[in-house]
């Protein structure tokens, strides 16, 4: 007895402690609900079924119907383009602003800090706000276009299936960027600074000095950036529900919005399910590259 | 705030005093506190019966899922609003206390005042599962001043869908940002509120959405749409919203509903009236959208009689309903009381008539599916992606599914 508690003080019995804790948080809040998930992707579970623990069961039916429905092509597609669009975008923006602000010129660290009240804003609020920015007859991005004489008649971003998607993608953008500089600008600033010197001294010009060793140097923070931004864009959910709600006629819908439309606007939580479980294995491969990106940060 | 008390509501009053000497809470969901529930409501908790309500505003969009989940979950409150087509899923499965009984005891509820549109929305397998808030329907505004304007008289509106396109086609008028035509294709509840009127006055209805002269309504739509008639973000606007543009004078003529009417006479700034819905040709027949809430209690609540109390309360001050809320009365027998101004008196007339002719979306325990894919048909046929009698032949297949 004695020397279990003496092991628990300080020894393996207080390290397993440590790891049984976490191991049963993850396993009771993140383990479970993806069990349950999985299992009822394979049963229908309708509103009043889905209080109860055990639902009839409805083999592969359920995913036999999401990849014969009509939309589920168009719904890959869009979530393929709104995925690899927002990323590479944002990823895009926020590096060449974590560039510009690692010049350090003045009020620079307060001007980035300030870029990230846009990422402190709740989804629903940056959506709300961009809705009336993308409005068609009197929206301000319409008037700053017009005026600007790139575009001669407004463009109804939101109503028109052939921009729907890219009024999300404009507005999740603008949302995402300010997260990605201040990952960037993190890694940015943990590149010794002689290294620079040194290739100067040997005549190396800036896109050189960037070529060779910024981006080297940098590689597993933008794994772990890009890598954190896809995951990001796949949870991304209410900028669609306040700019488009999928529409019009489905053309912006999103694999994580159409899940939350079969759950929660026709009851059945089944298919909702099936289109998770793909999601995570999406997720599962993505975290994958972002654990490793991470594992060869802490090793450098 | 006039407050009205019959003598009915007294006596309930004071016999209920005693019953709740202890102090009993409810809690009330809906999607508005102004709306008469949370008004009502509040003025049943200042009353000395021991009874208080909390209200809970749910925004509109939210309020099917969020009650659901809730019920799901066992925390569902005791009392709720809930938009009449989404009031058959819930007392077909028992989520809602049958107060049949409970009615045909009352003194205060006649049930069989309620309008039939309303009463079946609240009705499964002949037991009532609720009373009625209000109702509503939508008729077509039109800014009379535009009308002159344009060389239309503004004494005679568009009675047929022929005239209401030529009258949308000369009130247009791009130049100085003013559509002919507003109104809602949202794909929501409200596009399918909105277009089954339509489609009704057609010959069709929601489980025979194909028939023989609905193709002819969508092309209606798609024709305002592709003419420019009406603002490309009608697909993906509310009622509401399109209504603000009508008020702002964006839109010559708009179709919405009586809650309308109390901001339209604050903001807009000119002369406006209500007209029937056009029909399809001259003595075609008339259809409209019925709307509005219900009041329910659910089947869990640890207060059934203190709810029911309420809901004895909310009928007992039925006449306040038009002239503080510009909301039609769903009981028979209530007057329109005069407001005190014209515009509304004029279209109360109107609105009342047009209430004549409307129908009820359902009552479906599935309505949300149904609706779905009415919703699906009209938005692919208005960005182009199906022609009319495609779309509508698509849906009626898959609501069949879900009806049979």
């Amino acid at each position: 007895m004695q020397r279990v508690l003496q092991s628990m003080r300080d020894g393996v019995g207080f390290d397993a402690l440590l790891v049984i804790l976490t191991l049963s948080y993850l396993l009771i809040f993140a383990g479970l609900p993806l069990i349950y998930n999985v299992i009822i992707s394979f049963q229908n579970v309708d509103v009043f079924s889905l209080g109860t623990l055990l639902h009839p069961s409805a083999g592969i039916e359920n995913y036999e119907d999401i990849f014969d429905d009509r939309q589920a092509g168009m719904v890959l597609w869009n979530t393929v383009i709104f995925t690899l669009g927002s990323v590479a975008l944002q990823f895009t923006l926020g590096f060449a602003l974590a560039l510009f602000f690692h010049q350090n010129f003045m009020g620079a660290t307060w001007i980035r800090g300030l870029f990230l009240a846009a990422w402190v804003m709740p989804g629903l609020v940056v959506g709300v706000l961009w809705n009336w920015l993308l409005s068609g007859d009197f929206g301000v991005v319409n008037y700053a276009l017009e005026n600007l004489g790139l575009i001669d008649a407004p463009i109804f971003w939101r109503s028109d299936p052939d921009t729907s998607l890219y009024a999300v993608l404009i507005a999740n953008v603008w949302y995402g960027t300010p997260f990605n500089m201040i990952l960037l600008a993190v890694g940015l600033s943990q590149i010794p600074e002689d290294l620079y010197e040194a290739a100067e001294l040997d005549g190396a010009n800036a896109f050189q000095r960037f070529w060779t060793i910024t981006l080297p140097m940098m590689r597993a923070t933008i794994g772990a950036v890009i890598a954190l931004g896809i995951i990001f864009t796949l949870q991304q959910f209410d900028l669609f529900a306040a700019i488009t709600q999928g529409g019009p006629a489905g053309s912006s819908t999103v694999a994580q919005y159409w899940s939350w439309q079969l759950s929660f606007r026709e009851f059945d939580f089944g298919r909702g399910a099936v289109i998770s479980v793909l999601m995570i294995l999406v997720v599962l491969v993505v975290s994958l590259i972002y654990v490793r990106s991470t594992k060869a940060e802490t090793q450098l | 705030m006039k407050r009205i008390i019959g003598p009915s509501v007294l006596a309930l009053t004071l016999s209920m005093s005693g019953a709740w000497a202890q102090g009993v809470t409810l809690t009330l969901w809906t999607e508005s506190a102004t709306a008469p529930e949370g008004v009502f409501a509040q003025e049943f908790s200042e009353m000395d019966n021991g009874i208080t309500i909390d209200v809970r505003e749910i925004r509109f969009d939210d309020l099917v899922t969020d009650t659901l989940r809730a019920v799901a979950t066992g925390t569902n409150p005791d009392l709720i609003a809930i938009d009449n087509p989404d009031h058959a899923a819930f007392a077909s499965r028992g989520a809602f206390l049958d107060i049949t009984d409970r009615v045909a005891a009352s003194d205060v509820i006649e049930i069989d005042r309620v309008f039939p549109g309303p009463r079946s929305s609240l009705t499964w397998e002949d037991r009532i599962y609720g009373i009625p808030r209000a109702s509503n329907t939508i008729a077509l505004y039109y800014n009379k001043d535009l009308f002159r304007a344009a060389g239309l008289d503004p004494d005679s509106p568009p009675q047929t869908w022929d005239q209401l396109l030529e009258a949308a086609r000369m009130l247009n008028d791009p130049a100085n940002d003013v559509y002919g035509l507003a109104f809602s294709a949202r794909a929501s509840e409200e596009g399918t509120f909105q277009f089954l009127p339509w489609a009704q006055m057609a010959g069709g209805s929601f489980d025979s959405i194909n028939a023989e002269g609905v193709a002819d309504a969508l092309s209606l739509w798609k024709t305002f749409l592709d003419e420019g008639l009406a603002s490309p973000d009608t697909l993906t606007r509310g009622q509401w919203d399109s209504t603000g543009t009508f008020n702002g004078g964006n839109a010559a003529m708009v179709i919405s509903g009586p809650w309308e009417l109390g901001r339209m006479a604050s903001d807009a700034q000119f002369d406006w009236g209500v007209t029937l819905l056009p029909v399809k040709e001259e003595g075609g027949e008339r259809a409209s959208a019925l709307g509005d809430f219900n009041l329910a209690v659910f089947a869990n609540t640890e207060n059934p009689e203190a709810a029911f109390a309420f809901l004895e309360y909310f009928w007992s001050q039925a006449d306040r309903i038009w002239p503080e809320f510009t909301r039609m009365p769903a009981i028979e027998g209530v007057a329109l009381a005069p407001t005190g101004d014209a515009r509304i008196d004029a279209a109360a007339e109107v609105f009342a008539e047009q209430l004549a002719y409307a129908r009820n979306r359902g009552p479906h325990p599935e309505w949300p599916r149904i609706s779905q894919n009415i919703q699906d048909a009209f938005q692919s046929v208005l960005t182009g992606q199906a022609e009319p009698q495609e779309a509508l032949d698509r849906a009626a297949e898959e609501i069949a599914e879900i009806v049979n």
